[in-house]
């Protein structure tokens, strides 16, 4: 957390105070950052936080005067502006004004503009399909690479040829402009294995990973350099961290040592990049028993959010002390319960899950996943209001 | 005694064969099975019990899916040369339909599941993905199954079950249905009206033999 980039700080921190922006958390000194952070949890107590310093508080793990929220609201938000899911992926205005609206509606602290996991692939040739009705995804009967071959022939493209990249950006722009000091935009890229799979098909992929890993990794090194570039971006719009969607560090794809091979040197680089802006490196992974240490190992993030517990660890408290100084956590209201429980019972688990992690500070109340997006929004509207209501640690709560 | 030492042994590394990189090739211990006449059954029997061991293995951190994969396609290799000899299947009573509900494209969790259900002797019709309920119905209807297995991995997608269970008891209210995917839950599942939720292949064929009441162990 406390590499930081040189060139042009006092810059660079200017610049965005005037823009009326958070500064890059890299560019800051720790110890100035540690110093906020102290103070903000003081003042915790008497006065309510602002989301800024909620976040501030947090990510120095300090204890806010509640936790923050991450709602996760993302597909869900088009609704509140009349917008199909197509017009909410291809249509970067569209998609910033439904996300600030799913921010105005259901509060919290923190937007994530990931419109959908095919952005990448997209760009890179990957035929999709647009349903009225659901997520975009790409068309998996004409994959991009059809046989292990294709993996060398992947070329590499330009941000100025990525229009779906492209809208990422803007919409990270926007949303940082029009947030302000409101509330925090942390950017988001699909990880490089998850971009592969996406052109090649889950099972190709994986079996290519136990017969030809050198051709999957040479795809691998050709997405990454885009993917910097993306990730760069991102942080010049502004945004205050860029997550990296690790899905494969699961149980649900490789092997830890698998992993740690095929996909780890790729998402270093990209973590590396992201830090080098001044940025902070969030990591998520929805898989089962994901691996947090060699994710840490790999990318050291800040972040991490995840939808269950990791492979080490037996409950969330085993979860909090193996990980909570390492990490902020950030999650992990299950989706089912999103979708077939009532706000009493998310707020019941919201309660259970701050009391079992938000000690010390270090978490963020999200979903462990995208709120489901064509779910009504009373259960986004409770996931917030308890982190309002219950959002001090057990032993502060008054 | 030789002989059967002999058998033994090789049926021994034939089940190793399945999931364990350092041992040798599934091919060569059928192969060898295979010429000294070892009853068919006893092979499968083996290659059940290799898919085992590595199904268990599963849900861990040092065995991935493309290991999963891989075994599973060395399995059913071995059933097939099996078959190619004798073709009598360990189950053939347990027809089963399965497929992915419709609008949604991800098939690799149905994929792994009907490849767990094909090695173990069950009669599997794979519709695929993106599959209309009529389509479920019709399947169930025409190949008199006993089982339904239906997965979804998109939220928006999943809550098409409810309707395909709806028609399909209607019709077919012997049938069994069993449900999975990344939102789903065994409370979600029970609220569309399935007889079970299976989470992974480590707990499917335990999930089934409980739901149509028979012994959890494998046929074997």
């Amino acid at each position: 957390m406390g590499r930081r980039a040189r060139s042009g700080v006092p810059g660079r921190i200017i610049r965005s105070v005037l823009n009326g922006q958070i500064p890059p958390p890299g560019l800051i000194p720790d110890w100035l950052l540690d110093s906020a952070a102290g103070l903000f949890s003081a003042r915790a107590g008497v006065t309510p936080l602002t989301a800024i310093e909620r976040v501030i508080t947090t990510i120095r793990h300090r204890e806010p005067d509640h936790v923050p929220c991450c709602p996760l609201v993302i597909g869900a938000s088009r609704r509140l502006v009349g917008a199909s899911f197509p017009e909410f992926a291809l249509h970067p205005q569209v998609s910033a004004e439904a996300l600030m609206a799913g921010f105005e509606f259901v509060g919290g602290e923190i937007i994530v503009p990931m419109l959908d996991l095919s952005v990448e692939a997209a760009d890179f040739g990957q035929k999709m399909i647009y349903p009225e009705d659901s997520t975009p995804h790409p068309d998996y009967s004409d994959p991009l690479i059809r046989e292990a071959a294709g993996y060398r022939r992947l070329r590499r493209i330009d941000l100025q040829d990525a229009p779906r990249m492209s809208s990422i950006i803007e919409i990270c722009r926007t949303l940082v402009k029009r947030m302000g000091l409101k509330g925090v935009v942390c950017g988001f890229s699909f990880g490089p294995l998850g971009v592969l799979n996406m052109m090649r098909g889950a099972q190709h992929l994986f079996r290519d990973c136990m017969n030809c890993p050198g051709e999957v990794m040479a795809a691998l090194e050709t997405i990454t350099g885009v993917l910097i570039d993306f990730v760069e971006a991102q942080c010049d719009a502004g945004v205050l961290a860029v997550t990296l969607d690790t899905l494969f560090a699961s149980w649900n794809g490789l092997s830890r040592e698998m992993w740690e091979k095929i996909e780890g040197p790729f998402v270093r680089e990209i973590a590396r990049a992201i830090r080098k802006k001044g940025c902070l490196v969030a990591v998520h992974n929805c898989g089962h028993g994901i691996y947090f240490d060699s994710q840490i190992r790999c990318m050291e993030p800040s972040i991490i959010s995840f939808a269950h517990l990791p492979d080490d660890c037996k409950d969330r408290r085993e979860l909090k002390i193996r990980y909570g100084d390492q990490v902020v956590l950030m999650g992990y209201v299950d989706t089912p319960l999103l979708s077939s429980g009532n706000p009493f019972d998310v707020l019941q688990e919201c309660r259970r899950m701050i009391d079992d992690l938000a000690e010390g500070g270090g978490f963020i109340l999200a979903p462990g996943c995208e709120y489901p997006p064509n779910l009504h929004l009373d259960n986004a509207v409770a996931l917030v209001r308890a982190a309002r209501k219950f959002g001090r640690a057990k032993g502060a709560r008054t | 005694m030789n002989d059967a030492r002999q058998r033994r042994g090789i049926l021994a590394k034939l089940e190793r064969s399945i999931g364990d990189p350092g041992s040798s090739d599934m091919q060569e211990w059928l192969g060898r099975a295979l010429d000294i006449r070892i009853p068919a059954d006893d092979l499968r029997f083996a290659l059940v019990r290799g898919m085992e061991r590595v199904r268990h293995r599963l849900m861990s951190s040092n065995f991935g899916l493309p290991e999963f994969l891989v075994s599973i396609d060395s399995v059913l290799d071995g059933l097939s040369l099996i078959s190619d000899q004798d073709n009598t299947a360990i189950s053939p009573d347990l027809s089963l339909v399965i497929g992915v509900v419709k609008g949604d494209p991800h098939d690799l969790g149905k994929n792994v599941i009907a490849a767990v259900y094909k090695a173990y002797g069950y009669r599997v019709i794979d519709l695929g993905r993106d599959v209309s309920s009529l389509v479920f119905v019709e399947s169930v209807i025409e190949h008199k199954a006993r089982i339904l297995a239906l997965s979804a991995m998109m939220s928006t997608t999943m809550t098409g079950m409810k309707d395909i269970i709806r028609e399909v008891r209607s019709v077919c209210p012997a049938t069994k249905i069993i449900v999975g995917g990344a939102p789903l839950s065994e409370v979600l599942a029970r609220s569309y009206g399935a007889d079970s939720y299976v989470e992974s292949a480590l707990t499917v064929i335990e999930k089934t033999r409980a739901m149509l009441g028979m012994d959890p162990g494998y046929s074997a």
